[in-house]
């Protein structure tokens, strides 16, 4: 909005230093690698994040100072692309959405950069570990602070790479590095469509730009979000792809499970907390383009919905501890897709903050124990960790009960905001409100599962490894205690109106999801102004439903999702803790097929072994390799080039004679031909 | 017969073709040198014609650059022909043959 | 009287450059080049030149042939070894076509245009000293600065070239 009638701009050049500072820090570490001690390295790297982490903070509370209506400061540090009407810059913005990620990256990334410091700290890597996580953090603010699209493109394509790196971080291993080479070849599929997508928005955008407009930028675009009416549906779902990827969705969610090859801070910060959110965040910043197209809104609600369900049955059965996590944050991904896709974003922020919170809590934990069990992951020869991990143990359980939502931890919150809109939206309904119903059941179910194994009963594991279980030092139980306290008050923010609370959060998104609160095209037309009026009608949306949006049934519903998530914790507890009568029948059940076809995930794995990678070996090495590579290019253009130049040189060495007199006889003819040519010409 | 433009653009052209020629059949470093004199002295010659014709004094000016340019090429020809000849013992081009290929 | 003089230097400087090709004597023909030099003075008087006529002789017939004789004398005898022997026959026409070609078309090329006497009228003291100067220092006075760069750099390369000789011996 850079058209006059719209507010002014606060430049604010703090933003640059909160993505920048990391970005140092990796330099540091990354250059001097092993020629620094370990305690400078873990210094720099927490430092770096530290000092981005307070700069967050202050940037935020200098946001809050504006009025509602306004709060938006940026940073243009440098022209990017420029070129005709074509323009981009190196920029960053920070506004309501950015802000509470950028708290959530930094802050959580700051706790488990001081887990790591107890985590890898007898790791051959140590440096090279903090390099990495530093330049994730770097790519993570570039994503979440990108002033436009490119910006956000390069931060996502950095936090691909990152996650690359720090999944196969332990190389030495064949499984470890294929994990990671997965990852990255299906975030590639993703960044295909969102690039595609990309180009599409540059190209219907750039012939409506005002001089002096950057083209991607978000509140440019937001600007003229109406001339992209017409291929909305077509943008939103490309840049969807791109989120599938990311957020670990279907069709592509199959690297996610996999990634826990990393370390498993690794595992908390990018493929729980931050970068596994970035679909999301995307989807919620490209609000503008969503909310014009009900159709692409309709497929991510469905794909969402159909990826919580998929991703938490499978997690009923993994043995692995960090698979079953993993499968979980694939699911609770899902939840936030879905509220997206029903036009919530601020619920799916919401969502994704808390879920910043436990995941991160439940990983480190996991992590805690594994760290404890000699690097034991299979909770089959785990229990009875209770006693021994006091600490972890209790700060896991915090987090279990956060994820299956009991009140009143940020679970809840979070979860029953996005219940109720799969309720009540519009795209939304009953069906999907019983599908997201039964997803909250299993998961509890399937956390209280872990506890159960993990903390519960007698010590499985060999003599050896149970002599050696000792609680692990401060430096990594201090984030489990933080992040447990996140966890069961970070909800408190968004303390719903039917609760008798204000719901602080949704307000304070409201402005960025003005239009998806309001009439998309009135709000596009307005563009500027319509940011303040659609900040008070989301107000009085809010209020609007706490006052005639049947407060007795949001009421009803929350109690049953509540009632359902301590079911299924007792369920779990029943099940896997004691021999009764229920459990028998369960595990009954346990020996059957649909235990079989949930243990081996569906058989996608397989599936996409057999429809794509294989056909794709097979034609690679058929037509691409032997027919293509060995016959065109290396038969016909590299050693066919070469010898015709043999031929030639051969032939013109004749003339390279050495005789002086030689060359001024063609010299000679050449300025006979000359003279011929001239007089023919006339 | 009165002498025009022409007839001195063919004087010059004789002699500068013989200076072409005998620098293709000398073999002789210094004498080859000479013709590239002879050839520049019938270019000088056109040079002065013009001249005439146009009623212009640039084209002397660009003789005495002719002059100069003659002049610094014999000079530079001649001391590299001599270090040659102090390093190979002769100056027939056709012994000087390091370069081929 | 003018077409008189124009031949007969022209055609002594013809005699003076087919006679340096063909002397196997480099000193002899050095000093037939000489001749041909002070012929082409003559043309220049022709082309009232009279400035660049007595520069001709003073600076190429004299000086730059000079040195010419200076440096075959310091470094052989009369005649190259290797010249003593003939070209063999075959590739004398191979050797002589691409020349007469060149001196056959540009003949008749030239012999296209329309024949213009050269001019009479010129004005008093054309290619005196004075005028020269003038258009020396007026007009071209870049061109003449530059001349005195490529002697500087010609007196400097030949300097290097002989200090480098003395330095390694």
């Amino acid at each position: 909005m850079h058209s006059p009638e719209t507010q002014t701009v606060v430049q604010e050049s703090l933003l640059r230093w909160i993505v920048l500072l990391p970005l140092l820090g990796a330099a540091i570490n990354g250059l001097l690698n092993r020629r620094l001690p370990r305690a400078a390295a873990g210094a720099v790297a927490c430092g770096a994040v530290g000092l981005s982490f307070v700069l967050s903070v202050v940037a935020f509370l200098r946001l809050a100072a504006l009025p509602a209506g306004e709060r938006l400061l940026a940073d243009i540090v440098a022209p990017w692309l420029g070129y005709g009407p074509l323009r981009v810059d190196i920029g960053f913005a920070l506004d309501p959405l950015s802000a509470v990620m950028a708290l959530v990256v930094t802050g959580v990334g700051l706790l488990i950069h001081i887990y790591s410091l107890g985590y890898m700290s007898h790791d051959k890597g140590f440096q090279r570990f903090f390099t990495y996580l530093n330049l994730f953090i770097f790519s993570m603010m570039t994503l979440v602070l990108g002033e436009n699209l490119l910006m956000l493109f390069v931060g996502w394509e950095g936090v691909g790479l990152c996650s690359y790196l720090l999944i196969s971080f332990w190389f030495n291993e064949e499984a470890n590095a294929a994990a990671g080479k997965k990852a990255f070849i299906v975030n590639r599929v993703g960044d295909f469509g969102f690039l595609i997508g990309t180009f599409l928005l540059g190209v219907t955008l750039l012939p409506h730009l005002e001089p002096g407009e950057g083209l991607f930028s978000f509140r440019v675009m937001q600007h003229h979000a109406h001339v992209l009416a017409p291929v909305a549906t077509v943008i939103g779902l490309l840049l969807f792809v791109g989120a599938t990827g990311k957020s670990a969705q279907i069709p592509l969610y199959i690297w996610l499970p996999d990634a826990m090859a990393g370390p498993t801070p690794v595992s908390a910060l990018i493929h729980a907390a931050t970068m596994v959110t970035a679909g999301v965040y995307m989807i919620a910043r490209m609000n503008f383009v969503y909310v014009l197209a009900p159709t692409a809104m309709e497929v991510v609600t469905i794909v969402g919905a159909a990826t919580a369900v998929l991703a938490a049955t499978i997690a009923t059965t993994q043995n692995d501890i960090k698979r079953v996590l993993a499968y979980s944050t694939v699911s609770q991904l899902g939840y936030m897709v879905m509220a997206c896709g029903l036009g919530a974003f601020a619920a799916g922020i919401f969502h994704v903050m808390t879920h910043a919170f436990f995941k991160a809590l439940l990983f480190l934990g996991s992590g805690s124990v594994i760290h404890a069990m000699s690097g034991e992951q299979d909770m089959r020869v785990m229990g009875g960790l209770a006693k021994k991990l006091p600490i972890t143990f209790w700060t896991f359980l915090a987090g279990t009960f956060a994820i299956a939502g009991v009140f009143p931890l940020a679970g809840f919150f979070s979860k029953d905001e996005i219940l109720w809109k799969a309720f009540s939206s519009d795209g939304g309904g009953v069906a999907l409100w019983l599908v997201a119903f039964l997803v909250a059941g299993l998961t509890a179910f399937y956390m209280m599962r872990l506890v159960v194994l993990t903390f519960h009963g007698t010590n499985r594991a060999s003599q050896e490894v149970r002599h050696h279980i000792h609680e692990s030092p401060l430096s990594m139980t201090l984030p489990l205690v933080v992040l447990a306290v996140l966890s069961v008050a970070g909800g408190w923010i968004g303390w719903p109106a039917f609760l008798g609370g204000s719901n602080h959060f949704e307000h304070w998104l409201a402005p960025v999801f003005a239009d998806g609160g309001h009439g998309a095209a009135a709000a596009a037309h307005h563009g500027g102004e319509a940011l303040a009026h659609g900040a008070a009608a989301a107000h009085g949306a809010a209020d609007h439903a706490g006052d005639h949006g049947h407060v007795a049934l949001e009421r009803g519903l929350a109690a049953a999702s509540l009632a359902w998530g301590l079911l299924g914790l007792s369920l779990g507890y029943l099940v896997y803790s004691r021999r009764t009568k229920v459990a028998d029948t369960m595990r009954g059940l346990a020996g059957g097929w649909p235990y079989r076809i949930l243990l081996n995930k569906y058989y996608v794995d397989e599936a996409y072994d057999g429809a794509i990678i294989r056909p794709g070996f097979r034609f690679s090495r058929t037509v691409l390799w032997k027919g293509v590579d060995a016959g065109v290019i290396d038969g016909l253009l590299v050693n066919g080039s070469a010898l015709v130049v043999a031929v030639i040189g051969s032939l013109l060495r004749l003339l390279q004679n050495g005789l002086v007199r030689f060359y001024a006889w063609s010299f000679t003819v050449g300025v006979a031909v000359f003279v011929v040519y001239l007089s023919l010409k006339g | 017969m009165t002498v025009t433009l022409n007839h001195c653009l063919g004087l010059a052209a004789v002699i500068f073709v013989t200076g072409m020629a005998g620098f293709i059949v000398r073999r002789n470093a210094i004498v080859m040198l000479m013709c590239i004199e002879l050839m520049l002295s019938a270019v000088n010659i056109v040079f002065a014609a013009f001249a005439r014709q146009h009623a212009d004094a640039g084209g002397h000016v660009f003789v005495l650059m002719n002059f100069a340019v003659a002049a610094a090429e014999a000079a530079i020809g001649l001391a590299i022909l001599v270090e040659i000849y102090r390093r190979r013992r002769t100056v027939d081009v056709d012994e000087l043959k390091t370069l081929m290929e | 009287m003018e077409a008189f003089l124009f031949w007969s230097c022209g055609a002594l400087m013809v005699l003076g450059g087919v006679m340096m090709v063909l002397q196997r004597s480099a000193v002899v023909a050095a000093l037939w080049l000489v001749f041909a030099f002070i012929a082409a003075s003559g043309v220049f008087a022709v082309l009232h030149a009279p400035f660049l006529a007595i520069m001709q002789v003073l600076v190429y017939a004299g000086a730059i042939m000079v040195l010419f004789l200076f440096v075959i004398m310091m470094l052989q005898g009369p005649v190259m070894e290797g010249e003593r022997k003939r070209m063999a026959l075959p590739l004398w026409p191979a050797a002589a076509i691409p020349p007469l070609a060149v001196l056959v078309l540009v003949g008749a090329w030239v012999s296209q245009r329309t024949p213009e006497p050269l001019r009479t009228a010129l004005p008093d003291g054309f290619g005196g000293p004075r005028d020269v100067a003038a258009a020396l220092l007026g007009r071209y006075l870049l061109a003449f600065e530059l001349i005195s760069v490529v002697l500087l750099v010609a007196i400097v390369g030949a300097l290097a070239l002989g200090h480098g000789e003395r330095k390694a011996s």
